[in-house]
């Protein structure tokens, strides 16, 4: 771990339920500032649905969520019933918190630029040339600059995730979510998404990462971590973690057939 | 006695001619009638030639103009008329002319049978020339009702279609009800129902008024539920992508959701637009002059058809329009898919 005061995000006994479905099981997770969680597991395992739940897309039936020492999402009613809280100060936490998903999700109306601008300019209300300022930065981040006034379809799948990811960052986010951000590439695009990704942990960001890509969690990760049924099985430092929790049978049955 | 007996036989004589003298009438009307049921019945059979010999068998008499002579010579010359035979038409009515100089059916059948010996395309023009001002200023009327609910049912429809998806049960249960009252009821019936049966409850409006309220309701539930489809068709990612970067449900809608419906929304609404340009039809029903109103006056006024022809013909242009305008503006509102 890269640093170990106060954690940025603290996360206790989430718990979701999909009918008589629990997808997370009362997991805990705090994460240090500058810190890289990547979470693997089978599909089904909850690891998208706790990802989300961090950005509130999805409505948790307990547990807290602590964000730079305060507790947030949630408030409880008169009559003891939980729920989120009002809808400004929800979109107000999600403007602190980006996340990029499997599907790129791009606003297929707007150019490139536009795409990167919406944030700044909706949401933070900023001036359309400040919001242009922020935009080209954040793209010549992700080395999309001259992409900047064509519309994503006419992007790669590998392009259409680094504006996705350049979207997410004009907001000036605090904590990087990733939901399997390389599932939908073919394999040759996936190099360009994680230099990215590369590139923003060297520069400190905080991430949680959902993905299947061992290689870039052996490389990346500060910690790894295993998620099966919606609980965490196992997690450890990458070394530690390819290294002993290989022994753990379940684990070893789905690297074996992820690998 | 004798002088007696002289006097009785004159007065015999005399009222015996007179008796013979009704009665050879009588007989002769009797001839007639049954000569024009004769000339009928040939009709009947299609066998004008037939009929036309039989009726010039009447003769002119001192009568009145309603008579048997100038009834067989209009029948004559309306026989001659559909045989094509314009020559021998226009003798028939000149026969009664001849004798009646202003018998106004001879005459305005002569003046009809000038017309049919025109070119038809001259008496086309002629009819058009006659009936356009009026079918225009009607045409115009059209248009603006079209007009005017093309700017009013889409913020309506979207307002509908807002209200259907939003999650608070009774903006959503009032939109459902809006919608299912004016889909499931004929437009004509409502545009009584505003125009005839609000009266009685106390509200007036203008024909103009209460054409603009029916057909915008009834406009607007339909775009209502168009819209909700377009915006449903969008895939849930986008919303979710919105909402991640910290935009509020409406904001997301505005900025995100709506725009990308457009494409989508031209094709239907654009087929709403064009049955709106025929549905303004109906509204001719309650006091308004619009293009099918005067077209329907100028058919009832001179019983010629050219008068609805041209009135089709207006709304073909109209709809024409509208379909090359809205392949335009969908071709423009998806430019973003293009590579």
């Amino acid at each position: 771990m890269k640093t170990a005061n106060q954690p940025l995000l603290s996360l206790k006994g989430i718990t979701k339920h999909f009918g008589s479905l629990t997808a997370v099981n009362g997991v805990d997770l705090d994460v240090c500032p500058g810190e890289i969680v990547v979470i693997i597991g089978p599909s089904g395992s909850g690891k998208s649905t706790l990802l989300r739940s961090i950005n509130f897309l999805e409505e948790i039936e307990e547990g807290t969520i602590v964000f730079e020492g305060n507790e947030i999402g949630y408030v409880t009613s008169k009559h003891g019933r939980r729920h989120l809280d009002v809808p400004h100060k929800i979109c107000a936490l999600r403007s602190e918190i980006g996340m990029v998903f499997q599907h790129f999700n791009l606003f297929p109306h707007m150019t490139v630029l536009g795409n990167v601008m919406e944030g700044p300019l909706t949401v933070q209300k900023k001036s359309p040339e400040q919001a242009r300022e922020i935009a080209l930065d954040m793209l010549a981040k992700v080395g999309l600059s001259d992409k900047r006034d064509v519309y994503p379809a006419t992007l790669s799948g590998g392009q259409k995730q680094r504006v996705a990811i350049a979207r997410a960052l004009a907001m000036r986010p605090k904590l990087m979510l990733f939901d399997e951000p390389t599932s939908a590439l073919d394999p040759e695009l996936i190099g360009e998404v994680f230099d990215t990704i590369r590139d923003l942990g060297k520069e400190g960001m905080t991430m949680i990462i959902v993905t299947h890509q061992m290689g870039f969690a052996k490389e990346m990760a500060d910690r790894v971590i295993f998620m099966e049924k919606g609980a965490f099985v196992a997690q450890g430092t990458p070394e530690d973690f390819f290294a002993n929790q290989m022994e753990h049978d379940r684990i070893k049955s789905f690297l074996n057939r992820i690998l | 006695m004798k002088f007696f007996t002289g006097r009785v036989v004159k007065r015999a004589i005399l009222l015996f001619s007179c008796l013979l003298l009704l009665l050879a009438s009588v007989c002769f009307a009797k001839d007639y009638d049954q000569l024009f049921t004769d000339a009928n019945d040939a009709m009947a059979q299609g066998d004008l030639p037939a009929a036309i010999a039989l009726l010039k068998k009447v003769e002119f008499e001192k009568g009145d103009e309603s008579g048997a002579f100038v009834r067989s010579r209009m029948q004559i010359a309306r026989l001659q008329f559909a045989l094509k035979d314009m020559e021998q038409a226009s003798s028939a009515a000149k026969e009664v002319l001849a004798v009646y100089p202003d018998n106004s059916e001879a005459l305005n059948f002569l003046a009809s049978v000038k017309q049919e010996q025109k070119p038809r395309y001259k008496v086309f023009i002629e009819d058009c020339l006659r009936f356009l001002p009026q079918l225009l200023k009607g045409a115009v009327m059209t248009i603006t009702l079209v007009v005017c609910i093309i700017l009013i049912s889409p913020i309506g429809g979207l307002l509908i279609a807002l209200g259907r998806i939003s999650t608070f049960k009774p903006v959503s249960a009032i939109c459902w009800f809006f919608i299912w009252l004016f889909r499931g009821t004929p437009l004509l019936l409502q545009l009584f129902f505003i125009y005839y049966g609000l009266p009685s409850l106390g509200i007036t409006f203008k024909p103009f008024t209460a054409a603009i309220l029916g057909l915008g309701l009834n406009y607007s539930a339909y775009l209502g539920e168009i819209i909700r489809g377009g915006i449903q068709s969008i895939e849930h990612g986008q919303m979710e992508a919105a909402k991640a970067i910290g935009m509020s449900y409406w904001q997301a809608m505005r900025r995100v959701i709506i725009p990308q419906t457009y494409k989508r929304l031209m094709p239907p609404i654009g087929n709403e637009f064009i049955a709106l340009i025929k549905d303004t039809a109906l509204v001719s029903t309650i006091a308004m002059v619009e293009l099918m109103r005067s077209a329907d006056q100028m058919f009832n006024a001179y019983f010629n058809v050219t008068a609805l022809i041209l009135a089709a013909l207006i709304y073909l242009l109209f709809t024409t329009i509208f379909t090359f305008v809205f392949e335009k503006i969908e071709v423009r509102a998806g430019i973003y898919e293009n590579r």
